[in-house]
């Protein structure tokens, strides 16, 4: 339209230049100058309404892109699916963390570590199957003298078979808690994840193996599955891990894991009141794969895990607990007699956390919080003969108080201060950046 | 009790021709939404720049689009109200939706045509869905935490979502509403 326009004026500005020759000189440049100025007001028009065609475009694009096709409209018949089948598409997504502790009675512990940095990739074969894979850094650097770790954190393909049935097959997350599926930074608080879904649940807790989930109409969702499970001959009495994290120290994450016994799960979770989740999961199997010479094959490792979460308007509150139990390591304990890590029998905790969005400033969303736990990673052990024993630690409590800055939908940056009641050294201060997309 | 005409509806979904995690097309939600409607004119809508500024400043959200695919909905030549068809990624998939608006502006209904992401799939349950009844762009309340509430474990999945209805509410306040 514009061009058409300006077409005009060019013709009227060359052809009007000749025929206003026989005009007074004055009126002639009054008429260019006017003309020229009209050209001018025009190009600025048109330049404007290219650039706004342009941004359309892209916009449009940018959603093409995203939409295969428009959705048939009143016209549909009944069996035409609503989105025509796009070409097969493969996402990249990403997530990372850094952190900074700082031991407030011991400052020369402080650390920044590149905690994680993750590449996710997803790709859809058709309507119905779709791959999943997360590949993982931890701590900046991996080779033999470094502390750094690659892993393959999921790698599983899943398949719908309508009416919300689907299965997957590979290394997935266990569905127990409310961290392990949610694990970015960017969807819990504080700039550690908490201690009871990492020491008790040993998150980023996943597993080979077969599952199968679906939803009901009335918002319960649930999973089962058959998987590997854990391997209690990689137990370690001499060094520190078991007691750090009793099933972190002995999870097989799918590295050639033994899988002579097998594991189950299952969970149930129930959504059917807007903002609130409330459910529970349960994992369980023996742990000795009949190992040559073993003296725990009879050991069966079993979690169980209780959750609530509630976000009525600015609130975010949620509520865990967990615990974990390894039968029959009688025998098994009385050979670790004299290390200071014995097989605990049970191990728990417990945590309750409160979060408000406090501020929202453009895209920066301001949510202090406050989490308590408890928890103990050796709460009591399998009886052996008298004075050969270890004692079962105490519950050790942990009140964590902080806030996460939110930038945007991506990015959050995280402070809190975390203190120790059992062991005060622990005491620190954390500062952490996350960013998920 | 809405959500109980979805119960056979997928059953035939998954009898046709698979497509896994489609739950209505178009014609289903239009009936779903407006039950007394005997005729659905399509109508769709170009948006003006003035428009489409309007709706920016509305939403709180980018227009994002000129173009939206409407349905007017009648009983005879009465305007029952409309329904604007629209996708928003979740996580990672697309969601198909459709927004049921009545005459005035306000949300009627919304219904999920199809989400295929693995989780989150709880932002079809009515209860979720019957939080943006009777809302406008005018009334507010249509933000997650801020009317609507939060699906923990499907947080990108709803705020996409409930974005995109209120992006779409604008669109009714400013082209549709009589």
């Amino acid at each position: 339209m514009n061009k058409h326009l300006i077409a005009t004026a060019l013709a009227a500005a060359f052809l009007a230049a000749p025929l206003a020759a026989t005009a007074g000189e004055a009126e002639l440049m009054a008429r260019i100058e006017k003309m020229a100025a009209e050209l001018e007001q025009l190009k600025a028009e048109l330049k404007a309404s290219v650039k706004k065609t342009e941004a359309v475009e892209q916009r449009q694009q940018a959603i093409a892109a995203a939409a295969p096709a428009p959705a048939p409209v009143a016209a549909a018949p009944a069996t035409e699916p609503a989105v025509a089948a796009s070409a097969p598409s493969t996402i990249f997504g990403a997530y990372g963390e850094i952190n900074y502790n700082r031991p407030t009675k011991n400052a020369s512990g402080s650390q920044a570590d590149v905690r994680r940095a993750v590449i996710g990739v997803e790709h859809r074969f058709d309507q119905k199957t779709k791959m999943v894979a997360e590949f993982e850094w931890e701590h900046a650097v991996v080779s033999a003298d470094d502390k750094g770790e690659s892993e393959v954190e999921q790698l599983y393909v899943e398949r719908e078979f309508g009416n919300g049935l689907r299965s997957k097959v590979g290394l997935y997350l266990i569905p127990m808690g409310l961290l392990n599926t949610n694990h970015e930074p960017t969807a819990y608080y504080g700039v550690e994840r908490n201690f009871v879904e990492t020491a008790i649940i040993p998150s980023t807790w996943r597993e080979v193996g077969v599952s199968l989930s679906g939803d009901t109409a009335g918002g319960l969702t649930w999973d089962t599955g058959v998987t590997t499970g854990f391997d209690l001959g990689k137990w370690d009495a001499a060094g520190g891990d078991g007691r750090e994290s009793p099933l972190g120290s002995i999870h097989q994450e799918g590295q050639q894991a033994k899988s002579r016994d097998l594991s189950v799960h299952a969970a149930l979770n129930w959504r059917g009141v807007p903002g609130l989740l409330v459910g529970g999961s349960v994992f369980t199997g023996k742990a000795g794969h009949k190992a040559d010479g073993f003296t725990a094959n009879d050991a069966r490792i079993t979690m169980v895990d209780l959750h609530t979460r509630y976000t009525p308007g600015r609130w975010d509150l949620s509520a865990l607990y967990a615990r974990g139990q390894i039968s029959n390591t009688e025998a098994l304990n009385e050979t670790l007699v004299g290390n200071p890590t014995p097989v605990p029998k049970s191990f728990a905790g417990w945590y309750t956390q409160a979060a408000y969005r406090l501020m929202e400033v453009g895209d920066y969303t301001l949510s202090p919080f406050v989490r308590y736990e408890q928890f103990n990673t050796a709460k009591s052990y399998a009886a052996v003969p008298q004075g050969l024993g270890v004692a079962a630690s105490p519950d050790e409590k942990v009140t964590t108080v902080g806030a996460n800055l939110k930038v945007g939908e991506g990015v959050v940056l995280k402070a809190d201060y975390q203190k120790f009641k059992e062991d005060k050294s622990r005491d620190r201060l954390n500062l952490g950046m996350g960013f998920s997309y | 009790m809405r959500y109980r005409h979805l119960i056979p509806l997928a059953a035939c979904a998954a009898g046709a021709p698979a497509f896994a995690a489609q739950y209505l097309n178009a014609e289903q939600a239009q009936k779903l939404m407006f039950p007394e409607a005997t005729a659905f004119r399509q109508q769709d809508l170009a948006l003006s720049l003035a428009q489409m500024q309007q709706v920016e400043k509305l939403a709180g959200l980018a227009a994002r689009s000129v173009n939206w695919r409407v349905v007017g909905a009648y009983s005879g030549d009465q305007l029952l109200g409309y329904m604007v068809l629209d996708d928003v990624i979740g996580k990672f998939e697309l969601i198909s939706y459709a927004v049921g608006l009545n005459p005035d502006a306000t949300v009627r209904q919304i219904e999920i045509l199809t989400y295929r992401e693995s989780h989150g799939g709880e932002i079809r349950l009515p209860a979720w869905r019957h939080q943006f009844a009777g809302k406008s762009a005018r009334t507010g309340g249509l933000t997650v935490g801020d009317g609507i509430a939060n699906i923990s474990g499907a947080t990108l999945s709803c705020t996409h979502l409930t974005d995109g209805v209120r992006r779409i509410a604008a669109v009714a306040q400013v082209a549709l509403k009589k």
